[in-house]
C-alpha cells in the first residue's frame, strides 16, 4: 500500500508543489497580508506583488505546464522519449527570427517580439515538418531534420551576433528565458493558448494511445498514423511557441516532465497526459522560486531558462541510462555496391590534386584592405603569409583529425551519427579547456591539450556508458550530445544575458574559429595529424574487423575490448587536439564518412584516407570564406562548416531513408 | 676563400626561402601611423589631433559614438571578437593601441608592432579619473602632451560649467537606464564611466545597488521599485523597440512607479558606455542641458 503511495504520479506532484509553494511563501515572505488591505496610494510592496510577483507565479505554473504538454504529445507521437520541443528546432528558429529582425528590418519591431518569434518558429517547424514528414513520417526522420535545422538556425544567428557584438544584447535575455513580468497580460494571454492546445490533446487522446502499438499495428487497426503524427506534431510545436515567443527559451521541462511521469509510474498515454503538466508546472515554480531567491540574494540578473537547461541536463543525461533498450542491428557501413575494396586510384589522385590546389588558392586569393579582390602581390607575401597560411593549414588538419575521429567512433558504433561533435566529445574538450583557463589561467598549448583530452575522454566514457546501455540506439547517443552542448549554451547564455562582454569572446571560440592560431599551433595540428595518421594507419585492419562481430574479431586473435578501447581513446585525444584549434561546433566529424561513401570509398582505409581529407577540405573552404563573406568582418569557420555540411547532410540522409537503408532505425 | 662564399650563399638561400614563412621581419619600414582597437582610445587620439590609420568595428562607429567623428579615410579592422589580423598587418602600423579585453591577441598583435595597452576598468577609482590619467600617458606616448594637457583642460571646464549651471537647479537624483526589451533594462553606477560623470557633476546617482565590473548590471522592470520616490529617470537611445515608450503604457507596474506618474522619464541621445573622456564630456553636456530644460 504505502510503496504504491510512494510509486504514485501523485506523491511526486504533491511533494514538489509542497516545495514550490514553500519557497513561494518564504520568498514573499510577510507581503502577502498587503492583498488584503484596501490599496493605498503608492505602497511599493504592494505593487511588487500584485504586478511581478504573482503573475510571475502563474505564468511559472501555466510554462511549466504547457511545455510538459507539448513534450508528451511530442514523445508519444514520435514514440521517441527523448523528442522535445527543443530538439524540434522551433528555439533556434525564433532565435533567428529575431536576430534577422533586430539586425534588417527594425520597423518589423513594430509587430512585437512575441509576433516575430512565432512567426520564426512556425518556419522552422513547417521546414521540419517538410523534411521530416517526406517519407512516411518516420520518428527518427523528424527527430534528425529537426536537430539539422536547429542548428543550421542557431549557427546562423550567431554568425549574426558575432558580428553585431553591440546590437543584440536584448536577444540574450530572450534567449536566455526570463520570466520576470510587471504585469496580468503575459499570463492572461497564455491561459486560453494552452488550454486550447490543452482540448486537442484531450481529443487526440484515444489515436495518441494507438501509437502505443507501433506504424504497423495503428495501421491494422485502420488509423492514418501519418495523420495523427503530424497533428501531434503541430500541437507540440505550437505550444511551444507560444510560450517561447512570450517568455524566451525554457530549455528541458518538456523533456523531463512526462520522464518523470513515466518514472513514477504513469504508463498509458492518458495517465502521462494528466500527471505531466501537472509535474511541469511544480519542477518550474520550484526553479523559478530558487532562481528569484539566487538572484535576491546575490544581486545578479539570474535567467530561468538557463537554470531550468543546467538542472535539467544532468536529469537528462540519467534519465538516458534508465531507458528500455531495444536490439537493434549495428549498421554495416561498408555495405552497398562497393566499386572496390581499394581505393579508386582516379579519384584519389583527383583529392590529392584539388586538396594542393585548394590550399594554395585559400593563402593567395583575398582581399584588399579596402575590400577588393585580388591574388596577393608578391610584395606583400612576407606581411600576409604569416596570417593565412596557419589558418589553412590548421583548418585542414583540424578538419581531418575531426573527420578521422568520425570515421572511427561511426565505424566502431555502427552508427552513422556518431560524430565526436553530436557526442558531445568536442562539448567535453571545450569544458575541460574552460576549466584550465579558471584553474591553472590559460597555461601553454600542453596544458590546454591535457584539459581538452580529459574532459574529451570523460565525456566519452559516459556516452559510451549510456550507449552500451542503450545498444548504441543513434537518436539517444544523439541526444545525450546535445544536452550537453545544450548545458554548454546554457552557461554562456547566462553570462551573455548579463551583459558581460566576455561571453562575446567565449561565443566566438566555441564557434570554432582559426582566428587565434599562430604558425607554432598551426605546425602543432600539422604534425598531430600526420602523427595520428601514422598511428591509426597500422589499425585498419581492426577497422574493418572489429564492424563485423567480436566472434569474428576474436577468431582472427584480437583482443575485442582492448582494440576498441584504444581506437576510441585515440579519437577523442584526436578530437580534443582538433577542438582546440577549431571549437566544438563544427559538422565535419560528420559528414566525413558520408562524403567518402558518397563517392564509393567502402573499405576501412580507403574510407579512413578520403573522410579525412574530405572533412579538411571543407573545414578549409568554411575558413577561407568565413575569412571573405563579411570581409573585413570575419566569420568562424565553424558556423560556415554547419551552415555548408548540415543541408548537405540532411539530403543524404534523406536520400538513404528513401533508398530503404534504415529498418533498423525503426 | 670561395668556399665560405658558398657556405654564406647557400645560408642566405636558406633564410630567403624562409623568411616568407616566419615572423614578418622588424626592419620593415612602420609607417602606417597609429591604429586603435578600442573606441575610448580612438576617440581621444581624435582629441589629440592624431587620426588613427584604422580602429576596430569602424563600420558602428557613427551608430555607436557620433561625436567626434570618425574621418573616411580610417580603415575598419572587422570585429572585436576577430579582428582583421591581414589588414592591421598591411597596413604596417607603427603603434597598435589596445585594452586588457584583447589580452588573448596581444602576443599576436606584438608580432605586427609595438602594442600599448591602457587599462581603464581596473582601475579602483572609476573609469573617468582612470581615463584622465590615460589621456595624459597616451598623449606622452604619442608626443602630443600640449594638446593633452589643452584637453583635460577642455573637459575640465566643460565639467565645472555644468557643475555650476546643475547645481542652481536642485536637481532630482537620476537613474540612468537602456531597455533591453519590453521587460528588462540595463541601469548605470558603480565605478562606471557614467558614474564619474555624474560624481563631477554633482548629480546624485539614484541605483545605489551593486553593479558589474564594468560600471552596469542588468535588471528587470520591477527592481526599479527599489528607487527613491523622487528619482528622474533619463533612458539612453537607441530604444529598442523603437516603441518601446508606447509599449510600456500596457505595463501597469511601469506606469504605477512614482516618477512614471509624475511624468520624470527624458530619453536622453546615446552615449559610448565603453567611452573615456570625450564621451564623458558628451554625456556631462547631454544631462545637464536635459536638466536645464526641466527645471
Amino acid at each position: 500500500m504505502s510503496s504504491i503511495f510512494f510509486r504514485s504520479p501523485l506523491t511526486i506532484v504533491l511533494a514538489l508543489f509542497l516545495l514550490g509553494f514553500s519557497f513561494a511563501a518564504w520568498n514573499i515572505g510577510s507581503d502577502a497580508w498587503l492583498l488584503f488591505e484596501p490599496a493605498g496610494n503608492y505602497d511599493a510592496k504592494r505593487m511588487l506583488l500584485v504586478y511581478s510577483v504573482l503573475p510571475r507565479f502563474v505564468t511559472a505554473l501555466l510554462v511549466g505546464a504547457g511545455l510538459a504538454l507539448a513534450g508528451v504529445m511530442l514523445q508519444q507521437g514520435l514514440r521517441n522519449p527523448l523528442a522535445s520541443p527543443t530538439t524540434l528546432g522551433t528555439s533556434a528558429g525564433a532565435n533567428l527570427a529575431l536576430a534577422l529582425s533586430l539586425l534588417f528590418f527594425p520597423s518589423l519591431q513594430v509587430l512585437g517580439r512575441d509576433t516575430i518569434a512565432l512567426a520564426g518558429a512556425a518556419s522552422a517547424a513547417c521546414l521540419v515538418l517538410a523534411i521530416g514528414g517526406r517519407r512516411g513520417a518516420s520518428p527518427l526522420s523528424f527527430i534528425l531534420s529537426g536537430l539539422m535545422i536547429g542548428l543550421w538556425c542557431s549557427a546562423l544567428s550567431a554568425v549574426f551576433i558575432l558580428i553585431n557584438d553591440r546590437y543584440l544584447s536584448g536577444l540574450f535575455i530572450w534567449g536566455a528565458g526570463s520570466l520576470a513580468l510587471q504585469g496580468w497580460t503575459v499570463p492572461l494571454s497564455l491561459i486560453p493558448k494552452i488550454a486550447a492546445c490543452a482540448v486537442v490533446a484531450g481529443l487526440m487522446v484515444r489515436p495518441m494511445a494507438l501509437m502505443e502499438l507501433g506504424d504497423a499495428g495503428a495501421l491494422s487497426v485502420g488509423m492514418s498514423v501519418r495523420k495523427v503524427r503530424v497533428l501531434a506534431i503541430v500541437v507540440a510545436v505550437t505550444l511551444s511557441a507560444v510560450i517561447t515567443s512570450a517568455v524566451g527559451i525554457i530549455g528541458f521541462v518538456g523533456l523531463v516532465a512526462p520522464a518523470i511521469a513515466r518514472l513514477a509510474g504513469a504508463r498509458r498515454f492518458s495517465q502521462q497526459l494528466v500527471w505531466s503538466p501537472l509535474i511541469g508546472a511544480s519542477l518550474l515554480l520550484v526553479t523559478d522560486e530558487t532562481v528569484k531567491f539566487l538572484s535576491a540574494t546575490t544581486g545578479a540578473f539570474v535567467p530561468t531558462g538557463s537554470m531550468t537547461a543546467l538542472f535539467g541536463a544532468p536529469v537528462i543525461l540519467l534519465l538516458l541510462t534508465r531507458l528500455r533498450t531495444e536490439n537493434r542491428r549495428p549498421l554495416n557501413l561498408a555495405q552497398g555496391p562497393a566499386r572496390s575494396w581499394h581505393m579508386p586510384h582516379f579519384i584519389g589522385v583527383l583529392f590529392v590534386v584539388t586538396l594542393i590546389m585548394a590550399a594554395i588558392a585559400a593563402i593567395l586569393i583575398g582581399r584588399t584592405p579596402v575590400g577588393q579582390w585580388e591574388i596577393l602581390p608578391v610584395a606583400e607575401w612576407q606581411t600576409i603569409f604569416p596570417y593565412r597560411w596557419p589558418r589553412v593549414v590548421a583548418a585542414f588538419s583540424a578538419g581531418s583529425m575531426l573527420g578521422a575521429a568520425g570515421i572511427i567512433l561511426q565505424r566502431l558504433t555502427g552508427n552513422e551519427m556518431a560524430s565526436p561533435e553530436l557526442l558531445g566529445i568536442s562539448a567535453g574538450a571545450t569544458s575541460g579547456v574552460a576549466l584550465a583557463l579558471f584553474t591553472v589561467g590559460a597555461g601553454g598549448l600542453a596544458v590546454q591539450l591535457g584539459f581538452a583530452a580529459f574532459g574529451a575522454l570523460a565525456i566519452l566514457a559516459v556516452v559510451l556508458l549510456l550507449g552500451l546501455r542503450s545498444g548504441f540506439s543513434p537518436e539517444r547517443v544523439l541526444l545525450a550530445g546535445v544536452v550537453l552542448t545544450a548545458m554548454l549554451d546554457a552557461l554562456i547564455g547566462f553570462l551573455a544575458a548579463s551583459g558581460d562582454p566576455r561571453a562575446m569572446m567565449l561565443i566566438g571560440w566555441m564557434s570554432g574559429s582559426t582566428y587565434l592560431v599562430d604558425e607554432m599551433s598551426a605546425i602543432s595540428a600539422m604534425v598531430c595529424t600526420l602523427l595520428f595518421a601514422a598511428l591509426v594507419l597500422p589499425a585498419r585492419r581492426l577497422l574493418s574487423l572489429l564492424p563485423l562481430g567480436r566472434e569474428i574479431s576474436q577468431g582472427v586473435g584480437v583482443r575485442v575490448p582492448v582494440a576498441r578501447a584504444l581506437l576510441l581513446v585515440f579519437s577523442a585525444v584526436m578530437t580534443a587536439a582538433a577542438t582546440l584549434v577549431v571549437g566544438p561546433l563544427s559538422f565535419v566529424g560528420l559528414v566525413g564518412l558520408h562524403i567518402a561513401r558518397e563517392l564509393g570509398f567502402r573499405a576501412a582505409l580507403s574510407q579512413l584516407i578520403a573522410g579525412s581529407i574530405a572533412a579538411g577540405l571543407l573545414m578549409l573552404i568554411a575558413d577561407w570564406l568565413g575569412r571573405m563573406i563579411a570581409f573585413p568582418y570575419q566569420v568562424p569557420a565553424g558556423l560556415i562548416a554547419v551552415l555548408l555540411g548540415a543541408p548537405v547532410l540532411i539530403s543524404i540522409l534523406i536520400k538513404n531513408a528513401e533508398k530503404g537503408q534504415r529498418r533498423w532505425l525503426r | 676563400m670561395p668556399q665560405p662564399l658558398c657556405l654564406s650563399r647557400r645560408l642566405l638561400m636558406t633564410m630567403a626561402l624562409t623568411v616568407p614563412w616566419s615572423v614578418p621581419a622588424r626592419a620593415h619600414a612602420k609607417t602606417g601611423g597609429v591604429v586603435s582597437l578600442d573606441y575610448g582610445l580612438a576617440s581621444t587620439m581624435l582629441m589629440l589631433g592624431v587620426t588613427p590609420a584604422a580602429v576596430v568595428a569602424r563600420a558602428d562607429w557613427q551608430r555607436w559614438v557620433v561625436e567626434p567623428a570618425m574621418p573616411e579615410s580610417v580603415a575598419d579592422l572587422g570585429a572585436t571578437t576577430e579582428l582583421n589580423l591581414e589588414v592591421l598587418a598591411r597596413l604596417k602600423p607603427s603603434l597598435i593601441l589596445t585594452t586588457p579585453f584583447l589580452a588573448a591577441s596581444k602576443p599576436r598583435l606584438e608580432t605586427i608592432a609595438p602594442v600599448k595597452e591602457f587599462d581603464v576598468y581596473g582601475d579602483e577609482r572609476g573609469a573617468l579619473p582612470a581615463s584622465v590619467a590615460v589621456t595624459r600617458d597616451l598623449g606622452k606616448l604619442l608626443r602630443r602632451d600640449d594638446e593633452a594637457a589643452e584637453f583635460l583642460a577642455q573637459a575640465e571646464a566643460t565639467f565645472a560649467d555644468c557643475h555650476r549651471r546643475i547645481a542652481g537647479l536642485a536637481a532630482k537624483p537620476v537613474a540612468l537606464v537602456t531597455f533591453m526589451d519590453e521587460r528588462h533594462v540595463r541601469i548605470y553606477g558603480g565605478t562606471g564611466l557614467y558614474q564619474g560623470t555624474l560624481d563631477r557633476l554633482g548629480v546624485t546617482n539614484a541605483w545605489q545597488a551593486e553593479t558589474n565590473f564594468w560600471g552596469f548590471q542588468t535588471i528587470a522592470i520591477e527592481q526599479m521599485i527599489s528607487l527613491p520616490e523622487n528619482t528622474h529617470l533619463m533612458v539612453f537611445e537607441p530604444l529598442m523597440p523603437p516603441d518601446i515608450l508606447q509599449r510600456l503604457d500596457d505595463n501597469p507596474l511601469w506606469l504605477e512607479l512614482p516618477f512614471v506618474r509624475a511624468g520624470r522619464v527624458s530619453v536622453l541621445p546615446g552615449v559610448l558606455m565603453f567611452g573615456m573622456v570625450r564621451e564623458a564630456m558628451r554625456f556631462a553636456e547631454l544631462l545637464t542641458e536635459r536638466l536645464e530644460q526641466l527645471a
